[in-house]
């Protein structure tokens, strides 16, 4: 096939010989435009200040969290305590060695005294925690201001072993006679070894950084869509390339960077853990994580989409509260329903799209989802995303040339093309 | 893509619009009415009328911004399509760039949606800005520009990367004389690349001075349209009459209508033909005529008839 050129030729065309709007009009180029619209979403993004700041204070909050851990992990606490006679220097002894099962990081020493006033003078400089002595009742523990718990754990402990040595000698039996049949064993039918707090803290941290990330980056793009709106550049868009087009863009280009910052955010958050007492739980965590962040990537269309379809009902800035709403409503429900539900409605929750998007790694992470669960989910979302795009598409073309005030969103759903 | 099959779509580089039966309805209210008028290639049509008379409503009709109640617009005798379109430059009537956006970046953008390549785009946009005189302003962000540079911020994204066609609202508003001369040259630029542009303006007297055709628009329909010739021999001949004593007597005159009389000067219009011969040899009775000519209406005074 010849490819003979029936371009009209410089001459007619004009003066100027330089590449012409009527030479590169064609759907070929047409059909890039989504990319050139998500390049400068992404562009801008990247480029405020504002954004890169808060970032960089979330980054830090957690890198944070973990150095702190870590150096909380390595500190050691020792107690002295300051003790008359050998009576209670035994008594400090024992309390040492139970101080050590609970928590290996604390220990317990005994120094020396001679009376109360020498007992107040240490406790007062610093060099004793408390004074420990005899009196009336039984044993007193003093100190400048509360005691410690750890340290009035481990002497209760200590001074109740001794007691109760002495009471069952008298009784002429043994402590360990006493105390048969008194230890609860703890199991579950999963046969699993529970770790609620763990799963309920990694749960809400999902909550969290979706809730965050859905509300900053939504409020952007319907942000983004209401000052074309506002200042009519819509317009020229509009002349210039398909809506359709100009929706698919902001979609992806604010995913895109959502999905960045949320999966920056979830590496630095593994790698804190990897410091922490928790790291024996980080494979179990890691594939929650990888889910979430699954999760967060289809459920975002859906609502970057809603939000878009907000900016374009909304017809100034000031509007924009209201149009967003529903969508602010659906997200605190996630967000409470995160911490707020258990059995039954829980797993219904993490079946439901949007809800799911924390609800269903949370369940992977307890050890109760089965493995086709997880995926029945997501085929779910994705089903109610692309339906949302589909709808939302169609509403905000025909909000966003509507110039005379806000849209309801019963009137863009019912109103003709 | 087969070139033969590009070949049958692609249109010429520039032809005429035609607007045919364009109508529109808000509600009860018929902004535009039945408006049917030509905008050939390589002419400057002006487009004029009151606030309020149709004429956004009409070029966002055309620009296929807001859809048409009735009518249709051709563009190259068929059916203008939103791809025919995406090479045309548009003004709207209300102007709004990015405003924490560098003017050449968001310039560059608009170009690239429009399907220039990058290069093509930046080297139009800054050929545009040194003409408009704003490219030591090409880094700054829009919201940093006075009102009339962010106008021809906006004339750039209309005129760059030459567009086939050329639909513009109010284009000159907000210029000082200097800026509406350079974009008077920019226009004939185009028509005399053979483009067809259309461009409504209040200033009658710039759309007199640059215009080889105009239609006017009153309360959503066209009541004129044609070259400024056309209009004025369309127009009641006024004649200009200066006696050597009071005219004051010429409001008498059967077939006469005194527009204006002042002293021993009146303006005249010929309301029954052969009025004027009467007029005259009653002029010469009274006393000495110094001046009876024909006056050639004036843009304004045809839009007040015509709107009237």
């Amino acid at each position: 096939m010849t490819t003979t050129d029936q371009r009209p030729t410089d001459r007619e065309r004009g003066p100027v010989a330089e590449t012409a709007l009527a030479d590169t009009t064609d759907t070929a180029a047409g059909g890039r435009a989504w990319a050139v619209v998500a390049a400068r979403e992404i562009v801008v993004r990247l480029t405020n200040r504002a954004f890169l700041v808060s970032t960089l204070i979330t980054l830090v909050f957690i890198a944070g969290f973990g150095a702190f851990s870590v150096w909380e992990g390595s500190r050691t606490t020792t107690y002295t305590v300051a003790v008359a006679g050998s009576d209670g220097r035994a008594l400090v002894e024992r309390a040492a060695v139970s101080a050590r099962q609970d928590d290996d990081k604390v220990s317990v020493v005994a120094t020396s005294v001679s009376g109360e006033p020498a007992a107040r003078t240490l406790v007062d400089e610093g060099s004793a925690d408390a004074w420990l002595h005899e009196t009336g009742t039984g044993w007193t523990l003093t100190s400048a201001d509360d005691a410690d718990l750890a340290l009035r754990t481990a002497v209760e402990s200590a001074l109740r072993s001794t007691a109760l040595e002495r009471n069952a000698a008298a009784a002429g039996t043994t402590v360990q006679a006493l105390e048969q049949g008194t230890t609860l064993t703890t199991t579950r039918f999963d046969g699993q070894v529970g770790n609620s707090g763990f799963v309920k803290g990694a749960t809400f941290a999902f909550a969290l950084l979706f809730f965050m990330a859905a509300m900053m980056f939504g409020q952007q793009i319907s942000a983004s869509v209401v000052e074309e709106k506002q200042s009519r550049l819509v317009e020229i868009l509009a002349t210039a390339i398909p809506l359709r087009q100009l929706l698919a863009g902001k979609i992806l280009g604010n995913s895109v960077i959502a999905l960045g910052q949320v999966v920056l955010f979830a590496a630095v958050g593994l790698v804190a853990v990897s410091f922490t007492d928790l790291s024996t739980l980080l494979p179990s965590l890691s594939t929650a994580v990888v889910w979430f962040v699954l999760f967060f990537a289809v459920g975002f269309f859906a609502l970057a989409c809603l939000y878009a379809v907000a900016g374009a009902l909304a017809s100034r800035t000031e509007d924009l509260q209201s149009t967003t709403a529903p969508m602010t409503t659906i997200l605190m429900a996630v967000y409470v329903a995160s911490f707020g539900l258990s059995g039954k409605a829980l797993e219904v929750a993490s079946f439901v799209p949007i809800a799911s998007v924390v609800s269903m790694p949370g369940r992977l992470l307890a050890g109760d989802a089965a493995w086709w669960e997880p995926v029945v989910a997501l085929l779910l979302m994705a089903g109610f995303s692309a339906v949302t795009v589909v709808v939302g598409e169609r509403i905000y073309r025909r909000s966003l040339m509507q110039s005379g005030g806000r849209v309801s969103w019963k009137q863009a759903l019912t109103a003709q093309d | 893509m087969s070139a033969s099959g590009e070949r049958l779509t692609r249109p010429r580089a520039t032809a005429d619009i035609e607007l045919r039966h364009l109508s529109r309805t808000f509600g009860e209210i018929r902004a535009v009415d039945d408006v049917s008028f030509d905008v050939p290639a390589g002419l400057l049509t002006g487009f004029v009328g009151g606030n309020g008379a149709g004429k956004t409503t009409t070029m966002r009709m055309l620009m296929g911004v807001l859809s048409a109640t009735a009518g249709e617009v051709l563009w190259d005798g068929r059916p203008i399509t939103q791809l025919d379109r995406r090479s045309f430059g548009y003004m709207p009537e209300e102007r709004g760039l990015y405003p924490k956006q560098a003017v050449l970046d968001q310039l560059v953008y608009l170009g690239r949606l429009r399907g220039l390549s990058a290069a093509a785009a930046r080297a139009s946009v800054t050929s545009h800005l040194e003409r408009l005189g704003l490219a030591d302003r090409a880094k700054d962000h829009v919201e940093k520009l006075s009102l009339g540079n962010q106008q021809r911020v906006q004339i750039v994204a209309a005129l760059m990367g030459h567009p086939r066609a050329l639909v513009l609202d109010e284009p000159f508003s907000g210029l000082d004389p200097a800026a509406v001369d350079n974009m008077a040259d920019l226009l004939r630029e185009h028509t005399a690349r053979g483009v067809p542009v259309l461009f409504s303006s209040h200033q009658l007297d710039l759309v007199e001075r640059l215009c080889e055709r105009l239609v006017v628009l009153a309360r959503g329909r066209v009541v004129a349209s044609g070259t400024p010739e056309d209009l004025r021999s369309h127009s009641v001949a006024r004649h200009r009459l200066v006696l050597s004593g009071d005219a004051g007597w010429v409001r008498g005159v059967p077939g006469i209508h005194a527009v204006d009389v002042e002293g021993s000067t009146a303006l005249l219009e010929v309301v029954e033909h052969g009025a004027e011969r009467r007029l005259l040899e009653e002029a010469l009775r009274r006393g000495e005529v110094h001046e009876f000519s024909p006056q050639r209406p004036s843009l304004a005074q045809i839009y007040r008839e015509v709107t009237a």
